[in-house]
């Protein structure tokens, strides 16, 4: 056979073989001159792939021999590393040039036949196995067998006969004894320790994050040492940090969480992931000042964009690593998103000036058109657009800004008025054949809802008071049967859960009547505290109002069967709010909520029931 | 409208390879009087429309797929295939054209569509993106929205343009989301796509975008109802422009580029930001909008207020916005079917849209669809789609990309299009005179309308030429089919007696490279009035008793196809074909031989199917195929033969010296054995187990007893006047070469040797059976078999029960033809 024919009868074969490493020797120069981002540049490391290619083309080309084979695998190590680091990625073609390879050694030790339909662990035993007996292929093997590691992904290839039995790919990278490589071999791009050292980093990173993500927190964390332990580039080290702090802050540990996270932000240029996190561990101490003050600095770190960094040519530890999820602790959004955090947690907390400032800056960076750069609304992770302009309004009515928070409904309604149905006009003519109302986005009620809220503080009560109305008559409508039709977007549901539409009803009810309460109307500010009781039982700040207004009437025996009643219902154990409410309903509620119930209800009692004792 | 004649202007001929422009890749662009054009190829040119004549030509490093005009900024981006997007500087463009102005201003007529000097090839430094995987790319001001074929999915990227003065590159992606749906193919090896997916912007009236120059190809300004019921409430509170993809399965999806943008490498949640709006099932190849409803008075810029999906098959989805009778927004959606298959469309003012297919450029009004508003039926208002499209022909043919000319003459549309023969032409529609008025005749005029006429001649002769070549096409193929009717009529109605096409088997030894192969002959015959055309197919099926007791024998029996090339009446072919033995000297006995004529439908109809002239293009050819399956054709079973032992002994002993009957190889014939063997001279013996049972063990001995009476009864006929055990020989050895010899010596038994060597003995003899019937012993002839192998006897025993066991007409059919 071809490879047993001695050396010396293949003396034009030699010369051959040696024109071919002198083009691998040079294709390897020229892709490491190439590193860098300038297009030339791209462009030779581009031409020295087409080299490689056309190089395996020749080599393959030809019945495999032995004395070929090393410079033949080492110019497939070669385009697979260039390859991978042009496309930043693996493709199926690059692990199908693997299978080729191997099968390829197969061929020379002619064991190929029966091996095909064995599936890739296989074929890497047997290659292995016969390559025992060919000590010369052992290192481009070696170095193969790892890129083909790079490809199995999580359906791990199994190459535990490579270092003894471990399952552990840790271990395995860990325990793997690369044979040296000979001084006078053909050159490569990456080599082989290089690339074990990389993988060792990535996967122990890649390992941790799992675990933490599915809470198997002390594993992680001593996969994540094990990941910063190891060679590690700086922005790679910055994330395992900041996993490292997210780790620890759940297993309870949130000073040295901290520390972690303060070494993550010293060490590099993104600071995202880091912030946030240290928002999050601020607010689970309890530290507002602290919690606000990194999302600030959060919204800033993400208002800087900085260019990407020349790509190495190699297979670094970042290609290895996946691409941060919703779901990954490493997540930090955009800067929209962080900005929307920042805003509502100050609404949230109770900073009502700094959440209106929050959130005009947010709807300017969102709709301002004179900027050309466009920036990504909190979508879809944080609530829907309209859901953003009716916090904005709630907190300016709660800055005091009553004004602003006008304007801001208005630019809503404006912006969406083609949008809405054709409204048949109670007033108007076209009453004559309407058999149903047309439906309404529950949004549209809130604004009116909204907009009543801001007349109440300007003083403005009738208009406050046909706001309200003009709410509940769109609250009232039929609800769709089909909630697919009309502009429905993914944020709607969230604003039409049941709970929320008959909290929303019972906050426009209490509305119009408090107002009825400072227009003297006490009898219409009934009728409006009782529906709201009978449409929201479970909502007390109603039946206080209602116990309020009844006892102005001077109505005893309504008052104390009402009264008895709630007494009751607070002596029950009072079921958990399980369900939450979108923050400007929240915040809308907590306005039209009686201060101090407890002196309310003893108010009550001495001046309601003693004069029924008697 | 069907009396809608276009004034057709060819402005300039350009290089198109063998077969016409293929549709899909071409595109041509106008901004004033430039005209970008490119053919498919690595060219792209650049036409000015005033002066008449090619202005530039640029070489790209690759075939050029899409072009898009950034007009604000002056700049052109080209997409070249597995390489990227190139921009050039338009300005840069016309410099370095007028710098070489001077030199070639004589040359008018650009026939020839490139003069060499004029061909830039075009600097590596002006691509902007890298990317081998790009399908399609779109602008829009300042964004770069490009679709690229991922390795699972489809993935859509944003990218930021520089400024003009800035570095052209890129400054980086800004945003990427997948796309639900794998791109078709095989992942292994991204081929280029027969169909390239297409993007459109689609932008509400507020935004921004909408403000600045958006004449780029592909972007519309929808109207806000229809916007909003379509992307969302999010999209038209952000003001948002919106990115559609029609993908080649069919699916048409969105996404809001506002949401797009995404901070890092982290890509976008492919569930909540793209959106599946329809799904066309067959490829997409336009996506534009309209405007079908009269402008109110007061509105001065027109918004499209319906969007519309053509399909590569013809099939359209329009949807517009209506209300309904509550009052709620509801999208109207109608799909309609227009002649495919589509190879181009544009959208044009006044609610039409121009559709080219092979044959015809269409126009369809959905304003109207041709058929006048109904004023009796107010439900549906004025603002509802029409039910039915009427598509009125422009008669021009093959035109492979469109696009209206920001030119428009008053009142009416220009396009400008380029024909699947290279050419660039523009097609003017007065669309508001239904009624040309008569116009008197000045000697300024008639040369103009001479010139009319004979451009419109042009067009006519290249239709003319393209239906004629189509017509005979179709004509050949159907005489074809006539033919091969006429053929199968005539074999399947002649059950009884000799058929019109024959088939006969014939076995016989001969020697091929050293060693000894039974070969097969087929001899076709054709005795019918018919003659077997292109088409047809002569199938021989080689299925050996092995693979026959498999299970899926048909899968494993080998089947040789020979084309029969115009077998006429009377005449005859003969196909030979080797039987075995294989290389391990094994032939499993016996062979069945069964013969069938084949005529494929594909060969014969695809190719009427399928334009000639358009015949290169791979959507074309891969369409109408497909509904024919891949064996489709007619099958007709000819004849049936079985090869045996007894057909395949050789008998070298009987060979007379004179004859030259050649020596007997073993079936593997190595030399080397062969030489060793004679150094070892005969004493010496092989050395393989098989030889060892030859010298030790007693040959396997099989008898079969058969009353002389019903063999004579068989026989007599034809083999009077020899004994009854020579005649019995003669019959059972009636279709090997040796009977002659048998004959002649009337010998009753002989040495023969199987095909992989050893010897088999037949004896036939006389015996009288006494143990059968009481009535006296019954006269019987024995046949005994002999054989060293008992393979070979076994395979001898059971072609002699064949015989006996075959019914007696088939035993005269093949007796010797005394």
């Amino acid at each position: 056979r071809s490879h047993e024919t001695p050396l010396g009868s293949s003396t034009p074969h030699a010369s051959c073989l040696d024109l071919w490493r002198q083009r691998n020797d040079q294709l390897v120069r020229q892709a490491k001159v190439a590193q860098g981002l300038s297009l030339r540049r791209q462009q030779l490391a581009q031409d020295a792939l087409e080299g490689f290619r056309e190089l395996l083309h020749c080599l393959q080309g030809l019945p495999a021999a032995v004395p070929v084979l090393p410079l033949e695998l080492t110019v497939i190590c070669n385009f697979i590393t260039l390859r991978a680091s042009l496309a930043q990625g693996f493709t199926e073609d690059q692990a199908q040039g693997i299978q080729q390879g191997l099968e390829r050694v197969l061929e020379t030790q002619e064991q190929l036949e029966p091996r095909l339909e064995c599936g890739l662990s296989a074929l890497w035993d047997s290659v292995l196995h016969s390559s025992s007996l060919l000590p010369e292929l052992l290192p481009a093997l070696h170095h193969l067998a790892l890129q083909a590691l790079l490809f199995s992904g999580d359906d791990h290839l199994d190459l535990t006969f490579l270092s003894g039995a471990s399952e552990d790919l840790l271990l395995l990278l860990k325990t793997w004894n690369l044979p040296a490589e000979e001084s006078d071999a053909p050159l490569t791009i990456q080599d082989a320790r290089g690339l074990r050292d990389v993988l060792l980093t990535a996967s122990a990173y890649r390992q941790g994050l799992q675990e933490l993500i599915t809470g198997r927190l002390s594993r992680a964390l001593s996969s994540l040492h094990e990941a910063a332990s190891g060679l590690c580039p700086q922005p790679v080290l910055v994330q395992v940090y900041t996993a490292l702090g997210t780790c620890l802050s759940k297993m309870g540990n949130p000073q040295r969480a901290l520390l972690y996270l303060l070494s993550a932000l010293k060490g590099g240029s993104t600071w995202g992931p880091a912030l946030l996190e240290a928002s999050r561990l601020y607010r689970q101490l309890g530290n507002t000042a602290a919690e606000l003050e990194s999302l600030e600095l959060l919204v800033e770190a993400l208002s800087i964009t900085h260019g990407s960094e020349a790509p190495q040519l190699l297979i670094e530890v970042e290609l290895l690593l996946p691409r941060p999820e919703p779901a990954s602790p490493l997540y930090c959004g955009t800067q929209s998103q962080a900005k929307y955090l920042l805003a509502s947690r100050c609404l949230q907390t109770g900073r009502a000036e700094d959440a209106a400032e929050h959130y005009l800056d947010l709807l300017a960076l969102l709709l301002d058109g004179s900027e050309p750069k466009i920036s990504p609304p909190p979508c879809p992770t944080g609530p829907c657009m309209p859901e953003v302009f009716l916090e904005a309004a709630a907190a300016l009515i709660r800055a005091g800004r009553a004004q602003d928070a006008l304007t801001v409904c208005e630019e809503l309604l404006s912006r969406m008025s083609s949008l809405l149905p054709k409204m048949p006009q109670p007033w108007g003519n076209a009453r004559k054949g309407t058999k149903e109302s047309p439906h309404c986005p529950p949004w549209v009620s809130a604004t009116h809802l909204l907009r009543g809220q801001a007349w109440v503080q300007l003083g403005a009560q009738k208009e406050a008071i046909s706001e309200f109305s003009r709410c509940l008559e769109l609250l009232f409508r039929a609800t769709p049967t089909d909630k697919e039709q009309g502009p429905a977007s993914n944020c709607e549901q969230g604003c039409t859960s049941d709970v929320a539409l008959q909290q929303l009803r019972a906050a426009a009810l209490i509305s119009r009547g408090l107002g009825w309460v400072t227009s003297g109307q006490d009898t219409k500010a009934l009728q409006d505290f009782l529906l709201s009781v009978q449409m929201c039982p479970g909502n007390q700040d109603a039946s206080f109002h209602l116990l309020q207004t009844l006892r102005r009437l001077d109505r005893r025996d309504e008052a104390i069967a009402f009264w008895r009643r709630l007494e009751a219902q607070t002596k029950l154990p009072q079921e958990n709010a399980t369900w939450s409410l979108p923050l400007y309903l929240e915040t809308c509620l907590s306005w039209i909520r009686p201060h101090d119930r407890e002196t309310l209800l003893e108010e009550f009692q001495t001046s309601l029931l003693e004069p029924c004792d008697l | 409208m069907a009396g809608l004649a276009p004034q057709v202007d060819y402005l300039a001929g350009f290089c198109c390879p063998l077969g016409g422009l293929a549709a899909g890749k071409p595109r041509v662009l106008c901004l004033g009087a430039e005209i970008f054009l490119s053919t498919g190829s690595e060219l792209v040119y650049v036409y000015d429309q005033e002066a008449g004549l090619l202005t530039a030509v640029y070489r790209f490093p690759g075939q050029v797929w899409h072009l898009e005009l950034l007009a604000l900024r002056r700049a052109l981006y080209v997409l070249c295939a597995h390489r990227g997007i190139y921009c050039l500087s338009l300005d840069q463009a016309i410099r370095s054209v007028s710098q070489d102005d001077g030199d070639d201003g004589d040359s008018e007529d650009s026939q020839d569509g490139e003069s060499p000097s004029r061909v830039i090839p075009v600097d590596p430094d002006a691509c902007v993106l890298h990317d081998a995987t790009l399908c399609t790319f779109t602008v829009l001001d300042n964004l770069l929205i490009t679709l690229a074929q991922g390795p699972a999915r489809w993935k859509v990227q944003l990218f930021e343009c520089p400024c003009p003065g800035e570095d052209p590159r890129l400054k980086g992606q800004i945003g990427e989301v997948e796309l639900s749906t794998p791109p078709a193919g095989s992942p292994r090896e991204p081929a280029a796509p027969y169909f390239l997916p297409v993007l459109c912007c689609m932008s509400p009236p507020g935004s921004r975008v909408a403000h600045s120059h958006l004449h780029g190809s592909r972007g519309f300004t929808l109207e806000e109802t229809l916007f909003g019921l379509l992307f969302g409430t999010d999209a038209s509170l952000l003001e948002s422009p919106v990115i559609l993809c029609g993908l080649p399965d069919g699916q048409l999806c969105c996404v809001v580029l506002q949401t797009l943008v995404t901070s890092g490498l982290a890509p976008g949640d492919s569930k909540a930001l793209v959106k599946i709006l329809h799904h066309l099932e067959e490829p997409i190849v336009f996506i534009g909008a309209l405007r079908t409803e009269p402008l109110a008075e007061d509105v001065e810029d027109s918004h499209s207020d319906c969007l519309v999906a053509l399909g590569h098959h013809g099939r359209t989805l329009a949807v517009k916005a209506s209300w309904d009778e509550a009052g709620n927004l509801v999208p109207e959606l109608r799909e309609y079917c227009l002649p495919g298959p589509v190879l181009c469309a544009a959208c044009g003012g006044g609610g039409r849209m121009y559709h080219s297919t092979p044959s015809d450029l269409c126009v369809v009004d959905l304003a109207r669809g041709g058929t006048p508003w109904d004023p009796m039926q107010p439900d549906r208002g004025p603002g509802g789609l029409p039910s039915l499209l009427c598509p009125a022909s422009l008669s021009v043919c093959s035109v492979v990309t469109l696009s209206v000319s920001s030119r428009a003459p008053e009142g009416g549309t220009e396009l400008l299009a380029l024909s699947a023969k290279g050419r660039l032409m523009t097609c003017r529609l007065d669309l508001n005179s239904e009624t040309p008025s008569p116009t008197r005749v000045t000697a300024a005029n008639t040369g103009r309308k001479i010139k009319e006429l004979l451009s419109g001649i042009g067009t006519v002769s290249e239709r003319v030429s393209f239906l004629k070549k189509a017509v005979d096409q179709r004509n050949k193929a159907l005489t074809c089919l006539n033919e091969a009717m006429n053929v199968s009529c005539a074999l399947l109605s002649s059950r009884e007696g000799p058929r019109p096409i024959s088939c006969t088997t014939t076995t016989t030894w001969s020697r091929l490279q050293l060693q000894d192969m039974l070969t097969a002959t087929c001899l076709l015959e054709n005795s019918s009035d018919f003659s077997l055309d292109r088409g047809w197919a002569l199938c021989i099926q080689v299925l050996t008793s092995s693979q026959a007791l498999e299970l899926d024998s048909a899968s494993s029996a080998v089947t040789y196809t020979i084309p029969v090339d115009r077998l006429g009446p009377g005449s005859r072919r003969e196909v030979t074909l080797p039987l075995g033995p294989g290389e391990d000297g094994m032939l499993d006995l016996p062979v069945t031989v069964s013969c069938a004529l084949f005529y494929s439908l594909r060969e014969v109809v695809g190719g009427a199917l399928t334009p000639s002239d358009c015949s290169k293009d791979p959507s074309l050819d891969m369409c109408p195929l497909d509904v024919l399956p891949e064996q489709e054709g007619i099958c007709l079973p000819l004849s049936e033969h079985t090869v045996d032992m007894l057909q395949c002994l050789r008998f070298p002993s009987l060979a007379t010296p004179h004859m030259q009957a050649p020596s007997l190889l073993s079936p593997v014939s190595d030399p080397v054995d062969t030489f060793l063997g004679a150094c070892l001279g005969p004493g010496s013996k092989l050395a393989g187990p098989a030889s060892l049972r030859a010298t030790y063990l007693p040959p396997s001995v099989a008898a079969i007893k058969v009353s002389a009476e019903l063999l004579r009864a068989t026989v007599g006929d034809s083999y009077s006047g020899v004994s009854l055990c020579c005649a019995t020989l003669q019959w059972l050895l009636a279709e090997n070469a040796a009977v002659d010899i048998v004959r002649a010596r009337a010998l009753s038994s002989v040495q023969g040797v199987a095909p992989d060597g050893t010897d088999v003995h037949l004896i036939i003899r006389e015996v009288a059976v006494t143990d059968l019937c009481p009535a006296g012993p019954l006269q019987a002839v024995e046949i005994q078999v002999e054989s060293s192998s008992l393979a070979n006897m076994c395979q001898a025993h059971h072609a002699i029960i064949g015989r006996m066991q075959a019914p007696p007409r088939t035993l005269r059919i093949r007796g010797p033809e005394s």
